[in-house]
């Protein structure tokens, strides 16, 4: 039995009450949720009552996933993106304009250099730091590009999901999928760019 | 950008095959025609470059670990919200539906900002009874028809006691002003009279020299006649 049908077997069974179900569900799916809220919302702690919310939705709307329409993966990334998109256009007046080195510290709730260092210990520390500095500006400037060029980029660069899914997930052809991926990469890099001008 | 055309290859098109060659999935021809449009577009070149260079900056961010407690949180929040809905469940019927129907249609106005403004004015209002010593309590009909009348009465009663000083006020007036006429009229009548009175006698002054004039005409006339009468008789004596 591969992983969809394992995963569609979950889903009807938690579609009747059964709570054990419900749980391999969460623990199964939750570090993927998680981490596209937390690369969208950009704080550690909004990703986790994102992630709260989306699983409170999928678990109200459970009856009514479609298997032949999308599988159960696209079908969560679609709840996902729905509530982040109502998110962000909630907190859009609240939002302050976050400089890339205001978003630089919300990396808390990450791996901490000692995780890192201890799951490898040859590396250099201070390549580590480097990298880890590197990863927090790339992040920082995720959060300044618009979001339909961020949720292409996270889906396909972070989530490894392929076009097709993506397009339906975000409800545009496969090309405006491909040409936002191309746009949100190029915007990334330039603001990467800018931000390494001004550093030195 | 899009709409040029290099080596064969529109713009557009090299965007959407640009995806595909960085993920490594362009082979053959297409490749080929891909690359030369890339060398020979300025644009299209650098759109390469930054996109490559943005997936290479994307693909160092790693997958973070979520919180210990993330699962056990979910797990607590969902059984919560199906104990909510299972105790709504059963309202579902009749008043479920209405509750439910009731809470779209005033989904507008049950907002924070709405709040605030209510509260604001039920502030204001208790603040005005306050002052004005009205108590909620006397709210009733029979006590706010009682209020009513007494109002109405002192209203009445100010109303005719006002319109009574400003009758008394503008008979005053009246008064006053045919005081003040009857006086103007006195003294342009003495203004005319003395008027009067300074031209007759500046007539009568200037009578005067004329009489005298023509008097004193009538005496040279007589001393001339008198003379003449003389001179008259002086001749006759002479001839004598």
């Amino acid at each position: 039995m591969d992983e969809a049908q394992v995963v569609a077997q979950l889903v009807r069974r938690c579609a009747q009450g059964e709570a054990a179900a419900w749980e391999d569900i969460v623990r199964r799916f939750h570090r993927r949720i998680y981490n596209i809220c937390y690369r969208f919302a950009g704080s550690p702690d909004d990703a986790q009552d994102l992630t709260q919310e989306v699983f409170i939705k999928v678990y109200r709307s459970i009856g009514s996933f479609d298997g032949a329409q999308a599988s159960f993966n696209t079908w969560v990334t679609t709840v996902t993106r729905n509530l982040l998109v109502d998110h962000f256009r909630k907190t859009r007046n609240e939002r302050a304009t976050d400089s890339i080195d205001a978003a630089q510290g919300a990396d808390e709730d990450g791996p901490t250099l000692a995780d890192r260092l201890a799951a490898d210990g040859t590396e250099n520390p201070q390549r580590h730091v480097e990298s880890r500095e590197r990863r927090e500006m790339v992040h920082g400037a995720l959060q300044q590009i618009s979001p339909d060029l961020r949720e292409a980029v996270i889906l396909r660069d972070l989530q490894d999901m392929d076009y097709r899914e993506i397009a339906h997930v975000l409800k545009v052809p496969e090309g405006t999928v491909k040409s936002r991926i191309n746009r949100g990469r190029a915007e990334l890099a330039r603001l990467l760019q800018r931000t390494y001008r001004q550093a030195l | 950008m899009l709409d040029e055309t290099k080596s064969g290859m529109p713009c557009a098109e090299f965007d959407v095959l640009l995806t595909e060659a960085l993920d490594n999935a362009l082979k053959g021809e297409r490749r080929e025609r891909f690359e030369q449009h890339r060398l020979t577009c300025a644009a299209c070149g650098t759109l390469f470059a930054e996109a490559s260079s943005g997936l290479a900056l994307l693909n160092e961010l790693e997958e973070v670990a979520p919180p210990q407690s993330l699962v056990h949180n979910i797990l607590a929040a969902t059984s919560e919200a199906a104990q909510k809905s299972a105790k709504v469940a059963p309202q579902d019927s009749v008043w479920g539906r209405l509750g439910r129907q009731t809470k779209a249609v005033f989904a507008p106005v049950l907002t924070p900002r709405f709040g605030m403004s209510m509260g604001m004015a039920f502030f204001s209002i208790t603040l005005v009874l306050n002052m004005a010593q009205i108590r909620i309590k006397d709210l009733t009909p029979h006590n706010l028809s009682h209020t009513f009348y007494s109002s109405e009465n002192k209203f009445m009663k100010y109303y005719e006691n006002m319109r009574l000083v400003y009758e008394i006020e503008s008979r005053v007036r009246d008064l006053r002003n045919a005081s003040e006429e009857s006086e103007r009229e006195r003294e342009e009548q003495n203004r005319h009279r003395e008027k009067n009175n300074n031209q007759t006698q500046e007539q009568n002054e200037n009578n005067v020299p004329e009489q005298r004039h023509e008097y004193s005409r009538g005496l040279e006339a007589q001393l001339l006649a008198l003379s003449g009468n003389e001179w008259n008789l002086a001749m006759q004596r002479r001839a004598i």
